[in-house]
Protein backbone atom coordinates (compact mmCIF):
# COMPACT_ATOMS: atom_id res chain seq x y z
CA UNK A 1 0.00 0.00 0.00
CA UNK A 2 1.35 3.53 -1.10
CA UNK A 3 1.49 6.69 0.85
CA UNK A 4 -1.58 7.73 -1.86
CA UNK A 5 -3.66 4.42 -1.22
CA UNK A 6 -3.43 5.30 2.72
CA UNK A 7 -4.26 8.81 2.21
CA UNK A 8 -7.77 7.67 0.81
CA UNK A 9 -8.63 4.81 2.93
CA UNK A 10 -10.87 5.01 6.21
CA UNK A 11 -12.54 2.74 9.13
CA UNK A 12 -15.61 2.10 7.86
CA UNK A 13 -16.98 -0.26 10.55
CA UNK A 14 -20.45 0.68 11.32
CA UNK A 15 -20.62 1.53 15.31
CA UNK A 16 -17.08 3.76 14.22
CA UNK A 17 -17.44 7.26 16.12
CA UNK A 18 -18.42 10.15 13.59
CA UNK A 19 -15.31 11.93 12.63
CA UNK A 20 -12.70 9.41 13.65
CA UNK A 21 -12.71 6.82 10.88
CA UNK A 22 -10.22 8.92 9.69
CA UNK A 23 -7.23 8.42 9.46
CA UNK A 24 -6.09 4.89 9.97
CA UNK A 25 -2.75 4.86 12.34
CA UNK A 26 0.25 2.49 10.68
CA UNK A 27 1.27 0.52 13.25
CA UNK A 28 4.59 -1.91 13.10
CA UNK A 29 5.06 -1.02 8.97
CA UNK A 30 7.85 -2.60 7.25
CA UNK A 31 8.48 0.38 4.70
CA UNK A 32 10.00 -0.27 1.10
CA UNK A 33 10.74 2.47 -1.65
CA UNK A 34 9.49 1.17 -4.96
CA UNK A 35 9.93 3.20 -8.68
CA UNK A 36 6.85 4.69 -10.11
CA UNK A 37 6.62 6.91 -13.35
CA UNK A 38 6.60 10.55 -12.66
CA UNK A 39 4.29 12.41 -14.30
CA UNK A 40 3.76 16.00 -12.96
CA UNK A 41 0.70 16.62 -14.83
CA UNK A 42 -0.86 13.68 -12.10
CA UNK A 43 0.66 14.79 -9.14
CA UNK A 44 -0.39 18.32 -9.81
CA UNK A 45 -4.40 16.63 -10.40
CA UNK A 46 -4.11 14.87 -7.42
CA UNK A 47 -3.05 17.10 -5.20
CA UNK A 48 -6.17 18.42 -4.59
CA UNK A 49 -7.52 15.29 -3.96
CA UNK A 50 -5.09 14.39 -0.70
CA UNK A 51 -5.46 15.09 2.75
CA UNK A 52 -2.42 17.08 2.74
CA UNK A 53 -2.24 17.27 6.92
CA UNK A 54 -2.81 13.04 6.67
CA UNK A 55 0.03 12.31 4.30
CA UNK A 56 2.14 14.96 5.96
CA UNK A 57 1.29 13.51 9.66
CA UNK A 58 2.05 10.02 7.91
CA UNK A 59 5.19 10.56 6.04
CA UNK A 60 6.45 11.99 9.17
CA UNK A 61 5.36 9.32 11.84
CA UNK A 62 7.34 6.32 9.33
CA UNK A 63 10.32 8.73 9.08
CA UNK A 64 9.92 9.32 5.05
CA UNK A 65 9.97 12.91 4.70
CA UNK A 66 9.58 15.91 6.41
CA UNK A 67 6.54 17.96 4.00
CA UNK A 68 6.00 21.51 3.97
CA UNK A 69 3.23 22.48 6.90
CA UNK A 70 0.68 23.69 3.96
CA UNK A 71 0.36 22.88 0.45
CA UNK A 72 2.18 24.68 -1.79
CA UNK A 73 0.01 26.45 -3.47
CA UNK A 74 1.90 26.71 -7.10
CA UNK A 75 4.14 23.69 -6.96
CA UNK A 76 7.16 23.59 -8.63
CA UNK A 77 9.19 20.92 -10.39
CA UNK A 78 10.77 19.97 -7.07
CA UNK A 79 7.45 20.08 -4.47
CA UNK A 80 5.71 17.89 -7.16
CA UNK A 81 9.06 15.53 -7.47
CA UNK A 82 8.38 15.70 -3.23
CA UNK A 83 5.15 14.94 -3.30
CA UNK A 84 5.31 11.71 -6.05
CA UNK A 85 8.21 10.16 -4.19
CA UNK A 86 6.18 10.04 -0.83
CA UNK A 87 2.67 9.80 -2.21
CA UNK A 88 3.97 6.71 -5.40
CA UNK A 89 7.32 5.76 -4.13
CA UNK A 90 6.73 4.73 -0.43
CA UNK A 91 4.92 2.00 0.24
CA UNK A 92 4.25 -0.23 3.72
CA UNK A 93 4.78 -3.83 3.38
CA UNK A 94 3.79 -5.15 6.04
CA UNK A 95 2.23 -3.42 9.01
CA UNK A 96 -1.34 -3.39 11.02
CA UNK A 97 -3.75 0.31 10.03
CA UNK A 98 -5.74 0.61 13.47
CA UNK A 99 -8.52 3.17 13.54
CA UNK A 100 -8.24 5.41 16.41
CA UNK A 101 -12.31 5.64 16.60
CA UNK A 102 -13.09 2.10 16.75
CA UNK A 103 -10.27 0.02 17.51
CA UNK A 104 -10.17 -2.26 14.19
CA UNK A 105 -7.22 -3.36 13.04
CA UNK A 106 -6.89 -3.62 9.20
CA UNK A 107 -3.63 -5.82 8.16
CA UNK A 108 -1.74 -5.29 5.48
CA UNK A 109 0.23 -8.36 4.10
CA UNK A 110 2.74 -8.43 1.29
CA UNK A 111 2.07 -4.63 0.25
CA UNK A 112 -2.12 -5.10 0.27
CA UNK A 113 -4.48 -4.19 2.95
CA UNK A 114 -7.38 -6.22 3.88
CA UNK A 115 -10.54 -3.86 4.71
CA UNK A 116 -12.70 -6.69 5.14
CA UNK A 117 -14.88 -6.87 8.09
CA UNK A 118 -16.50 -9.32 9.76
CA UNK A 119 -20.35 -9.85 9.45
CA UNK A 120 -21.37 -7.87 12.75
CA UNK A 121 -19.42 -4.76 12.24
CA UNK A 122 -21.25 -3.50 8.78
CA UNK B 1 -12.81 19.17 -44.46
CA UNK B 2 -12.33 15.98 -46.26
CA UNK B 3 -13.86 12.85 -46.60
CA UNK B 4 -11.78 9.59 -45.31
CA UNK B 5 -12.72 6.16 -45.65
CA UNK B 6 -12.09 4.42 -42.49
CA UNK B 7 -11.41 0.90 -42.83
CA UNK B 8 -12.82 -0.83 -39.76
CA UNK B 9 -11.71 -4.71 -38.38
CA UNK B 10 -14.95 -6.52 -39.58
CA UNK B 11 -14.98 -7.82 -36.11
CA UNK B 12 -16.98 -6.65 -32.76
CA UNK B 13 -19.48 -4.44 -34.76
CA UNK B 14 -21.34 -3.13 -31.64
CA UNK B 15 -17.96 -1.43 -30.80
CA UNK B 16 -16.58 0.29 -34.09
CA UNK B 17 -18.88 3.72 -33.54
CA UNK B 18 -18.26 4.16 -30.13
CA UNK B 19 -14.59 3.44 -30.36
CA UNK B 20 -14.78 5.60 -33.09
CA UNK B 21 -16.71 8.46 -30.89
CA UNK B 22 -13.99 8.18 -27.85
CA UNK B 23 -11.34 8.36 -29.84
CA UNK B 24 -12.65 11.62 -31.55
CA UNK B 25 -13.25 12.72 -27.97
CA UNK B 26 -9.70 11.82 -26.70
CA UNK B 27 -8.08 13.26 -29.33
CA UNK B 28 -10.62 16.54 -29.87
CA UNK B 29 -10.75 15.44 -33.35
CA UNK B 30 -13.77 17.05 -35.43
CA UNK B 31 -15.70 14.28 -36.69
CA UNK B 32 -18.75 14.41 -38.96
CA UNK B 33 -20.63 11.58 -40.06
CA UNK B 34 -23.99 10.29 -40.73
CA UNK B 35 -24.83 7.39 -38.39
CA UNK B 36 -27.54 6.23 -40.73
CA UNK B 37 -24.64 5.68 -43.29
CA UNK B 38 -22.50 2.97 -41.05
CA UNK B 39 -23.32 -1.10 -41.38
CA UNK B 40 -22.32 -3.59 -39.28
CA UNK B 41 -22.71 -5.73 -42.75
CA UNK B 42 -19.20 -4.51 -43.85
CA UNK B 43 -15.82 -2.90 -42.70
CA UNK B 44 -16.52 0.46 -44.65
CA UNK B 45 -17.51 3.95 -43.38
CA UNK B 46 -17.21 7.40 -44.87
CA UNK B 47 -16.75 10.24 -42.49
CA UNK B 48 -15.28 13.74 -42.63
CA UNK B 49 -12.56 14.85 -40.82
CA UNK B 50 -10.25 18.10 -41.15
CA UNK B 51 -6.98 17.16 -42.36
CA UNK B 52 -5.13 14.06 -42.70
CA UNK B 53 -3.61 14.79 -39.34
CA UNK B 54 -7.04 14.93 -37.32
CA UNK B 55 -7.18 11.59 -39.48
CA UNK B 56 -3.76 9.70 -38.35
CA UNK B 57 -5.04 10.94 -34.43
CA UNK B 58 -8.27 9.45 -35.08
CA UNK B 59 -6.89 5.95 -35.84
CA UNK B 60 -3.69 5.48 -34.18
CA UNK B 61 -5.06 3.96 -30.87
CA UNK B 62 -8.01 2.48 -32.14
CA UNK B 63 -8.04 -1.30 -32.16
CA UNK B 64 -11.12 -2.05 -34.33
CA UNK B 65 -9.73 0.15 -36.94
CA UNK B 66 -7.72 -0.98 -39.66
CA UNK B 67 -6.85 2.01 -41.96
CA UNK B 68 -8.36 5.25 -42.87
CA UNK B 69 -7.75 6.21 -46.39
CA UNK B 70 -8.11 9.90 -47.49
CA UNK B 71 -10.90 8.88 -50.23
CA UNK B 72 -10.77 10.31 -53.32
CA UNK B 73 -13.57 7.94 -55.53
CA UNK B 74 -16.75 5.69 -54.41
CA UNK B 75 -17.73 4.24 -57.23
CA UNK B 76 -20.05 1.29 -58.33
CA UNK B 77 -17.36 0.03 -61.18
CA UNK B 78 -13.52 0.17 -61.76
CA UNK B 79 -13.89 1.95 -64.74
CA UNK B 80 -15.87 4.88 -63.22
CA UNK B 81 -13.20 5.18 -60.33
CA UNK B 82 -10.70 5.84 -63.21
CA UNK B 83 -12.81 8.05 -64.03
CA UNK B 84 -13.28 10.09 -61.57
CA UNK B 85 -9.50 9.78 -60.16
CA UNK B 86 -8.19 11.15 -64.03
CA UNK B 87 -10.20 14.57 -63.16
CA UNK B 88 -9.41 14.93 -59.35
CA UNK B 89 -6.21 17.62 -59.13
CA UNK B 90 -5.51 16.86 -55.85
CA UNK B 91 -3.72 13.08 -57.38
CA UNK B 92 -2.37 14.88 -60.30
CA UNK B 93 0.53 17.73 -58.89
CA UNK B 94 1.46 16.02 -55.29
CA UNK B 95 3.33 12.73 -56.35
CA UNK B 96 4.75 13.35 -59.08
CA UNK B 97 7.89 12.76 -57.85
CA UNK B 98 7.20 10.65 -54.79
CA UNK B 99 8.01 6.98 -54.17
CA UNK B 100 4.86 4.85 -54.03
CA UNK B 101 2.94 1.43 -53.79
CA UNK B 102 -0.15 0.15 -54.44
CA UNK B 103 -2.28 -1.82 -52.57
CA UNK B 104 -4.84 -3.62 -54.04
CA UNK B 105 -7.59 -5.32 -51.59
CA UNK B 106 -11.00 -6.93 -52.10
CA UNK B 107 -13.93 -7.88 -49.41
CA UNK B 108 -15.54 -10.38 -49.54
CA UNK B 109 -13.60 -12.66 -52.18
CA UNK B 110 -10.09 -12.62 -53.20
CA UNK B 111 -8.55 -11.23 -56.49
CA UNK B 112 -5.81 -12.91 -57.68
CA UNK B 113 -2.49 -11.57 -58.00
CA UNK B 114 -2.58 -11.03 -61.50
CA UNK B 115 -6.07 -9.64 -61.71
CA UNK B 116 -4.94 -7.29 -59.11
CA UNK B 117 -1.78 -6.34 -61.28
CA UNK B 118 -4.40 -5.58 -64.23
CA UNK B 119 -6.25 -3.39 -61.93
CA UNK B 120 -3.45 -1.26 -60.79
CA UNK B 121 -1.77 -1.06 -64.27
CA UNK B 122 -5.35 0.95 -65.20
CA UNK B 123 -3.78 3.64 -62.83
CA UNK B 124 -0.69 4.07 -64.85
CA UNK B 125 -1.36 7.63 -65.49
CA UNK B 126 -1.23 8.57 -62.15
CA UNK B 127 2.13 10.66 -61.89
CA UNK B 128 4.18 9.02 -59.68
CA UNK B 129 8.14 8.62 -59.12
CA UNK B 130 9.35 5.22 -58.40
CA UNK B 131 8.05 2.25 -56.44
CA UNK B 132 8.98 1.47 -53.13
CA UNK B 133 7.31 -1.23 -51.03
CA UNK B 134 8.87 -0.38 -47.55
CA UNK B 135 7.92 3.08 -46.60
CA UNK B 136 6.98 4.74 -50.08
CA UNK B 137 6.32 8.35 -49.78
CA UNK B 138 2.89 7.48 -50.69
CA UNK B 139 0.61 4.59 -50.67
CA UNK B 140 -2.40 4.49 -53.72
CA UNK B 141 -5.17 2.14 -52.23
CA UNK B 142 -7.99 0.51 -54.27
CA UNK B 143 -10.37 -1.36 -52.70
CA UNK B 144 -13.17 -3.85 -53.94
CA UNK B 145 -16.47 -4.91 -51.96
CA UNK B 146 -18.18 -8.05 -52.98
CA UNK B 147 -20.21 -8.32 -49.63
CA UNK B 148 -20.73 -11.17 -47.60
CA UNK B 149 -22.74 -14.29 -46.94
CA UNK B 150 -25.07 -11.94 -45.43
CA UNK B 151 -25.74 -9.56 -47.67
CA UNK B 152 -25.48 -11.14 -51.23
CA UNK B 153 -25.94 -15.23 -50.78
CA UNK B 154 -23.23 -17.74 -51.13
CA UNK B 155 -20.63 -17.23 -53.69
CA UNK B 156 -19.44 -13.68 -54.35
CA UNK B 157 -20.04 -12.18 -57.29
CA UNK B 158 -18.38 -11.96 -60.14
CA UNK B 159 -17.68 -7.97 -59.96
CA UNK B 160 -17.54 -6.14 -56.87
CA UNK B 161 -20.74 -3.63 -55.71
CA UNK B 162 -18.34 -0.91 -54.44
CA UNK B 163 -14.92 0.21 -55.26
CA UNK B 164 -12.69 2.58 -53.39
CA UNK B 165 -9.63 4.90 -54.01
CA UNK B 166 -7.65 6.80 -52.26
CA UNK B 167 -4.39 7.86 -50.52
CA UNK B 168 -3.58 5.64 -47.38
CA UNK B 169 -2.84 8.20 -44.27
CA UNK B 170 -2.89 6.07 -41.08
CA UNK B 171 -3.64 2.86 -39.29
CA UNK B 172 -5.49 1.74 -36.36
CA UNK B 173 -2.99 -0.23 -33.45
CA UNK B 174 -4.25 -3.52 -33.74
CA UNK B 175 -0.65 -5.02 -33.01
CA UNK B 176 -1.61 -3.99 -29.22
CA UNK B 177 -4.01 -6.92 -29.11
CA UNK B 178 -1.51 -9.75 -30.34
CA UNK B 179 0.99 -8.11 -27.53
CA UNK B 180 -1.45 -8.39 -24.92
CA UNK B 181 -2.97 -11.80 -25.87
CA UNK B 182 -3.64 -13.65 -22.71
CA UNK B 183 -1.91 -16.84 -24.10
CA UNK B 184 1.27 -14.58 -23.34
CA UNK B 185 0.43 -13.98 -20.51
CA UNK B 186 2.15 -14.81 -17.05
CA UNK B 187 -0.67 -14.45 -14.81
CA UNK B 188 -4.48 -15.64 -15.93
CA UNK B 189 -7.55 -16.15 -14.00
CA UNK B 190 -10.72 -17.55 -15.42
CA UNK B 191 -11.86 -14.41 -15.24
CA UNK B 192 -9.32 -12.36 -17.33
CA UNK B 193 -10.55 -10.82 -20.24
CA UNK B 194 -9.17 -10.80 -23.95
CA UNK B 195 -7.27 -8.28 -24.80
CA UNK B 196 -8.85 -6.83 -27.77
CA UNK B 197 -11.72 -6.10 -25.57
CA UNK B 198 -10.00 -4.85 -22.70
CA UNK B 199 -8.08 -2.42 -24.91
CA UNK B 200 -11.13 -1.16 -26.43
CA UNK B 201 -12.95 -0.83 -23.02
CA UNK B 202 -9.77 1.93 -22.20
CA UNK B 203 -10.42 3.67 -25.32
CA UNK B 204 -13.96 3.51 -24.15
CA UNK B 205 -13.13 4.68 -20.81
CA UNK B 206 -10.56 8.02 -22.59
CA UNK B 207 -7.95 6.44 -20.67
CA UNK B 208 -5.13 8.95 -21.27
CA UNK B 209 -1.29 9.77 -20.07
CA UNK B 210 -1.92 10.53 -16.41
CA UNK B 211 -5.88 9.23 -15.95
CA UNK B 212 -6.11 8.01 -12.71
CA UNK B 213 -8.16 4.54 -13.16
CA UNK B 214 -9.62 2.02 -10.78
CA UNK B 215 -11.00 -1.39 -10.92
CA UNK B 216 -13.08 -2.23 -8.18
CA UNK B 217 -13.72 -5.82 -9.10
CA UNK B 218 -9.93 -6.07 -9.83
CA UNK B 219 -9.81 -9.96 -10.25
CA UNK B 220 -6.35 -10.74 -12.27
CA UNK B 221 -6.26 -7.17 -13.40
CA UNK B 222 -6.77 -7.77 -16.73
CA UNK B 223 -8.15 -3.85 -17.39
CA UNK B 224 -5.30 -2.60 -15.51
CA UNK B 225 -2.70 -3.65 -18.13
CA UNK B 226 -4.44 -2.30 -21.04
CA UNK B 227 -5.32 1.39 -18.97
CA UNK B 228 -1.13 1.51 -17.75
CA UNK B 229 -0.73 1.22 -21.04
CA UNK B 230 -1.96 3.97 -22.33
CA UNK B 231 -0.55 5.95 -19.66
CA UNK B 232 -2.60 5.52 -16.55
CA UNK B 233 -1.96 5.20 -12.91
CA UNK B 234 -4.35 1.88 -12.44
CA UNK B 235 -5.53 1.14 -9.02
CA UNK B 236 -7.66 -2.67 -8.31
CA UNK B 237 -9.91 -4.16 -5.19
CA UNK B 238 -11.68 -7.08 -4.86
CA UNK B 239 -13.46 -8.83 -1.93
CA UNK B 240 -11.14 -11.91 -3.20
CA UNK B 241 -7.72 -11.56 -2.10
CA UNK B 242 -6.53 -14.47 -3.47
CA UNK B 243 -7.30 -13.70 -7.19
CA UNK B 244 -5.09 -10.37 -6.29
CA UNK B 245 -2.16 -12.07 -4.74
CA UNK B 246 -1.88 -15.22 -7.17
CA UNK B 247 -0.15 -18.32 -6.58
CA UNK B 248 3.73 -19.32 -7.72
CA UNK B 249 5.28 -15.80 -8.00
CA UNK B 250 2.49 -14.69 -10.61
CA UNK B 251 0.06 -12.62 -9.84
CA UNK B 252 -1.27 -9.05 -10.63
CA UNK B 253 2.31 -7.29 -9.91
CA UNK B 254 4.41 -9.78 -11.71
CA UNK B 255 1.81 -8.97 -15.06
CA UNK B 256 2.68 -5.61 -14.63
CA UNK B 257 6.54 -6.27 -14.81
CA UNK B 258 5.43 -8.57 -17.77
CA UNK B 259 4.58 -5.72 -19.91
CA UNK B 260 7.19 -2.78 -18.32
CA UNK B 261 4.11 -1.34 -16.35
CA UNK B 262 5.30 -1.33 -12.92
CA UNK B 263 5.42 2.59 -12.52
CA UNK B 264 2.01 2.49 -13.21
CA UNK B 265 0.22 0.02 -12.01
CA UNK B 266 -0.50 1.27 -8.36
CA UNK B 267 -2.05 -0.41 -5.15
CA UNK B 268 -4.43 -3.33 -4.78
CA UNK B 269 -6.83 -3.72 -2.02
CA UNK B 270 -9.04 -6.49 -0.23
CA UNK B 271 -12.25 -4.95 0.28
CA UNK B 272 -16.18 -5.29 -0.57
CA UNK B 273 -17.79 -2.86 -3.20
CA UNK B 274 -20.94 -3.22 -1.07
CA UNK B 275 -18.74 -2.15 2.08
CA UNK B 276 -16.31 -0.17 0.95
CA UNK B 277 -13.59 1.48 2.66
CA UNK B 278 -12.84 4.33 0.30
CA UNK B 279 -13.09 7.90 2.02
CA UNK B 280 -15.23 10.68 0.40
CA UNK B 281 -14.44 12.80 -2.67
CA UNK B 282 -13.54 12.67 -6.30
CA UNK B 283 -11.05 10.38 -7.23
CA UNK B 284 -10.53 8.71 -10.38
CA UNK B 285 -10.93 9.46 -14.21
CA UNK B 286 -12.67 6.14 -14.92
CA UNK B 287 -13.74 3.09 -13.32
CA UNK B 288 -13.24 0.09 -15.68
CA UNK B 289 -15.06 -3.08 -14.31
CA UNK B 290 -16.69 -6.53 -15.83
CA UNK B 291 -19.05 -6.56 -12.47
CA UNK B 292 -18.88 -10.28 -10.87
CA UNK B 293 -22.06 -12.59 -11.55
CA UNK B 294 -20.86 -16.37 -12.36
CA UNK B 295 -20.37 -18.84 -10.29
CA UNK B 296 -16.74 -18.82 -10.95
CA UNK B 297 -16.48 -15.08 -10.78
CA UNK B 298 -18.12 -15.31 -7.47
CA UNK B 299 -20.86 -12.68 -6.73
CA UNK B 300 -20.60 -12.33 -2.87
CA UNK B 301 -20.46 -9.44 -0.59
CA UNK B 302 -20.18 -9.42 3.25
CA UNK B 303 -22.84 -10.02 5.41
CA UNK B 304 -24.59 -12.15 7.59
CA UNK B 305 -28.15 -14.09 6.07
CA UNK B 306 -29.03 -17.60 6.05
CA UNK B 307 -27.24 -18.39 2.92
CA UNK B 308 -23.91 -17.09 4.18
CA UNK B 309 -21.27 -19.29 5.18
CA UNK B 310 -21.44 -18.97 9.38
CA UNK B 311 -18.42 -20.67 10.74
CA UNK B 312 -19.61 -22.72 14.12
CA UNK B 313 -18.77 -21.00 17.41
CA UNK B 314 -18.64 -17.68 19.02
CA UNK B 315 -18.24 -14.53 16.52
CA UNK B 316 -14.04 -13.67 16.49
CA UNK B 317 -13.08 -11.17 13.94
CA UNK B 318 -9.56 -12.61 14.68
CA UNK B 319 -8.55 -16.75 15.06
CA UNK B 320 -6.35 -17.32 18.01
CA UNK B 321 -2.96 -17.23 16.17
CA UNK B 322 -4.04 -13.34 15.32
CA UNK B 323 -4.97 -13.80 11.84
CA UNK B 324 -8.08 -12.57 10.53
CA UNK B 325 -10.79 -14.78 10.05
CA UNK B 326 -11.82 -14.88 6.50
CA UNK B 327 -15.50 -12.33 6.66
CA UNK B 328 -18.53 -14.58 6.09
CA UNK B 329 -20.77 -13.18 2.92
CA UNK B 330 -24.02 -13.28 1.54
CA UNK B 331 -25.14 -13.97 -2.17
CA UNK B 332 -24.65 -10.55 -3.94
CA UNK B 333 -27.63 -10.28 -6.72
CA UNK B 334 -26.38 -8.46 -10.06
CA UNK B 335 -29.22 -5.96 -9.68
CA UNK B 336 -27.48 -5.07 -6.72
CA UNK B 337 -24.31 -5.23 -7.56
CA UNK B 338 -24.82 -2.44 -10.24
CA UNK B 339 -26.62 -0.16 -8.10
CA UNK B 340 -23.78 0.18 -5.85
CA UNK B 341 -21.40 0.35 -8.50
CA UNK B 342 -23.24 3.17 -10.13
CA UNK B 343 -23.63 5.11 -6.79
CA UNK B 344 -20.13 4.50 -6.16
CA UNK B 345 -18.89 5.72 -9.50
CA UNK B 346 -21.36 8.64 -8.76
CA UNK B 347 -19.86 9.48 -5.56
CA UNK B 348 -16.15 8.79 -7.01
CA UNK B 349 -15.56 9.71 -10.49
CA UNK B 350 -14.18 13.31 -11.27
CA UNK B 351 -17.07 15.32 -13.07
CA UNK B 352 -16.49 14.21 -16.55
CA UNK B 353 -15.44 10.88 -15.58
CA UNK B 354 -16.30 7.60 -17.23
CA UNK B 355 -17.97 4.24 -15.49
CA UNK B 356 -17.33 1.75 -18.19
CA UNK B 357 -18.51 -1.91 -17.40
CA UNK B 358 -20.25 -4.90 -18.63
CA UNK B 359 -23.86 -5.69 -17.74
CA UNK B 360 -25.38 -9.65 -18.98
CA UNK B 361 -28.36 -9.62 -20.27
CA UNK B 362 -31.02 -12.38 -21.61
CA UNK B 363 -31.34 -11.67 -25.59
CA UNK B 364 -34.86 -12.38 -25.98
CA UNK B 365 -35.75 -10.76 -22.78
CA UNK B 366 -33.25 -7.14 -23.55
CA UNK B 367 -34.96 -3.58 -23.49
CA UNK B 368 -33.53 -0.75 -23.69
CA UNK B 369 -35.06 0.12 -20.36
CA UNK B 370 -32.75 -2.71 -18.70
CA UNK B 371 -29.68 -0.43 -18.42
CA UNK B 372 -29.57 1.71 -14.94
CA UNK B 373 -29.48 4.95 -15.44
CA UNK B 374 -28.51 7.29 -12.73
CA UNK B 375 -29.05 11.51 -13.03
CA UNK B 376 -25.61 12.23 -12.72
CA UNK B 377 -24.65 9.92 -15.94
CA UNK B 378 -25.25 10.38 -19.10
CA UNK B 379 -25.35 7.37 -21.20
CA UNK B 380 -22.57 7.42 -23.62
CA UNK B 381 -22.92 3.70 -25.52
CA UNK B 382 -24.01 0.34 -25.14
CA UNK B 383 -22.16 -1.90 -27.27
CA UNK B 384 -23.65 -6.00 -27.35
CA UNK B 385 -21.79 -9.00 -27.77
CA UNK B 386 -24.05 -11.73 -28.10
CA UNK B 387 -23.48 -15.46 -27.09
CA UNK B 388 -26.52 -17.45 -27.98
CA UNK B 389 -29.22 -17.05 -25.15
CA UNK B 390 -27.88 -14.16 -23.62
CA UNK B 391 -25.60 -11.62 -24.13
CA UNK B 392 -23.44 -8.83 -22.58
CA UNK B 393 -22.94 -5.50 -22.89
CA UNK B 394 -20.51 -2.80 -22.62
CA UNK B 395 -22.06 0.18 -20.80
CA UNK B 396 -20.35 3.59 -21.07
CA UNK B 397 -21.06 6.45 -19.15
CA UNK B 398 -20.16 9.74 -18.37
CA UNK B 399 -20.49 11.53 -15.01
CA UNK B 400 -21.93 14.61 -15.61
CA UNK B 401 -19.87 17.96 -15.44
CA UNK B 402 -21.41 21.27 -13.24
CA UNK B 403 -24.44 22.40 -15.42
CA UNK B 404 -24.58 19.64 -17.36
CA UNK B 405 -28.07 17.65 -18.29
CA UNK B 406 -29.06 14.07 -18.62
CA UNK B 407 -30.57 13.50 -22.10
CA UNK B 408 -32.54 10.63 -20.94
CA UNK B 409 -34.92 9.73 -18.15
CA UNK B 410 -33.34 10.05 -14.69
CA UNK B 411 -33.85 7.69 -12.45
CA UNK B 412 -32.06 4.17 -11.27
CA UNK B 413 -33.99 1.57 -12.60
CA UNK B 414 -35.68 -1.07 -10.91
CA UNK B 415 -38.19 0.02 -8.20
CA UNK B 416 -41.41 0.22 -9.05
CA UNK B 417 -41.41 -1.08 -12.47
CA UNK B 418 -43.77 -3.55 -13.17
CA UNK B 419 -41.05 -5.59 -15.39
CA UNK B 420 -37.93 -7.03 -14.36
CA UNK B 421 -35.06 -6.26 -16.07
CA UNK B 422 -33.29 -8.96 -18.57
CA UNK B 423 -30.41 -8.88 -16.57
CA UNK B 424 -32.20 -10.05 -13.30
CA UNK B 425 -33.31 -13.75 -14.88
CA UNK B 426 -29.82 -13.99 -15.99
CA UNK B 427 -28.47 -16.32 -13.23
CA UNK B 428 -31.69 -18.65 -13.76
CA UNK B 429 -31.83 -18.57 -17.67
CA UNK B 430 -28.13 -19.18 -17.60
CA UNK B 431 -27.99 -22.17 -14.97
CA UNK B 432 -31.16 -23.15 -16.71
CA UNK B 433 -30.62 -27.10 -18.02
CA UNK B 434 -30.72 -27.90 -21.14
CA UNK B 435 -30.12 -24.58 -22.90
CA UNK B 436 -27.83 -25.62 -26.11
CA UNK B 437 -26.61 -23.04 -27.58
CA UNK B 438 -25.37 -21.62 -24.50
CA UNK B 439 -21.22 -21.62 -23.96
CA UNK B 440 -20.31 -23.69 -21.19
CA UNK B 441 -18.94 -21.07 -19.30
CA UNK B 442 -19.75 -17.00 -18.68
CA UNK B 443 -18.71 -14.71 -20.95
CA UNK B 444 -16.30 -12.73 -18.65
CA UNK B 445 -14.71 -16.17 -18.32
CA UNK B 446 -14.42 -16.72 -22.29
CA UNK B 447 -11.12 -15.54 -23.43
C1 LIG C 1 -15.88 -11.05 -13.49
S1 LIG C 1 -14.65 -10.99 -12.28
C2 LIG C 1 -13.59 -9.68 -12.85
C3 LIG C 1 -12.37 -10.22 -13.46
C4 LIG C 1 -11.33 -9.23 -13.84
N1 LIG C 1 -11.84 -8.29 -14.83
C5 LIG C 1 -10.09 -9.93 -14.35
O1 LIG C 1 -9.42 -9.39 -15.21
O2 LIG C 1 -9.78 -11.03 -13.89
C6 LIG C 1 -15.46 -10.32 -10.88
C7 LIG C 1 -14.61 -10.14 -9.66
O3 LIG C 1 -15.39 -9.49 -8.66
C8 LIG C 1 -15.01 -9.97 -7.39
N2 LIG C 1 -16.11 -9.69 -6.45
C9 LIG C 1 -17.20 -10.44 -6.21
N3 LIG C 1 -18.00 -9.84 -5.29
C10 LIG C 1 -17.37 -8.68 -4.95
C11 LIG C 1 -17.69 -7.62 -4.06
N4 LIG C 1 -18.80 -7.66 -3.31
N5 LIG C 1 -16.82 -6.57 -3.96
C12 LIG C 1 -15.67 -6.55 -4.70
N6 LIG C 1 -15.32 -7.53 -5.55
C13 LIG C 1 -16.17 -8.58 -5.69
C14 LIG C 1 -14.70 -11.43 -7.62
O4 LIG C 1 -13.81 -11.90 -6.63
C15 LIG C 1 -14.09 -11.41 -9.03
O5 LIG C 1 -12.69 -11.36 -8.96
ZN1 LIG D 1 -13.28 2.64 13.21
Amino acid sequence: MRLITHNMLQCHVKACPPGQSYPLQIRNAELEALDAEFNADFVRRLIPKLDWKVLRSTAFELGVAQLPEECPAEPTEDDLQMIHKVALQTRVKEAEMVCSGCGHVYPIKDGVPNMLLQDHEI
Amino acid sequence: MFRYLIIFAHFHMAFRLPELDSLAALEQVNLVYDKDAYSDDHPFFIVQLPSDEDARKLARRSILIKDVIRLYADEPTLERVLETARNTPDLIGPYANSSFRFDCRAFGSTVEHADQVARIEQFAFLPAGDVRLKNPDVIFFYMEDYGTLHTRGHLPPAEPFRCMFGVWVGSGDRQLVNKYDLKKRGYLGTTSMDAELSLVMANQALVRAGSFVLDPFVGTGSFLITCAHYGAFTMGADIDGRQIRGKGGKSIDSNAVQYNLTGRVLDTVVCDIAHHPWREGEIWDAIVCDPPYGVRAGARKLGKGPKSKVPPGPLVPVKPNGEQRYPQTVPYELDDVLVDLIAFAAEKLVPGGRLVYWLPTVTDEYTHADVPLHPRFRLVANSNQVFGTWCRRLITMEKLREGEQAEEVVAIKGEGEAQAPAHAKFREVYFAPGRGSQPSTPPSERA
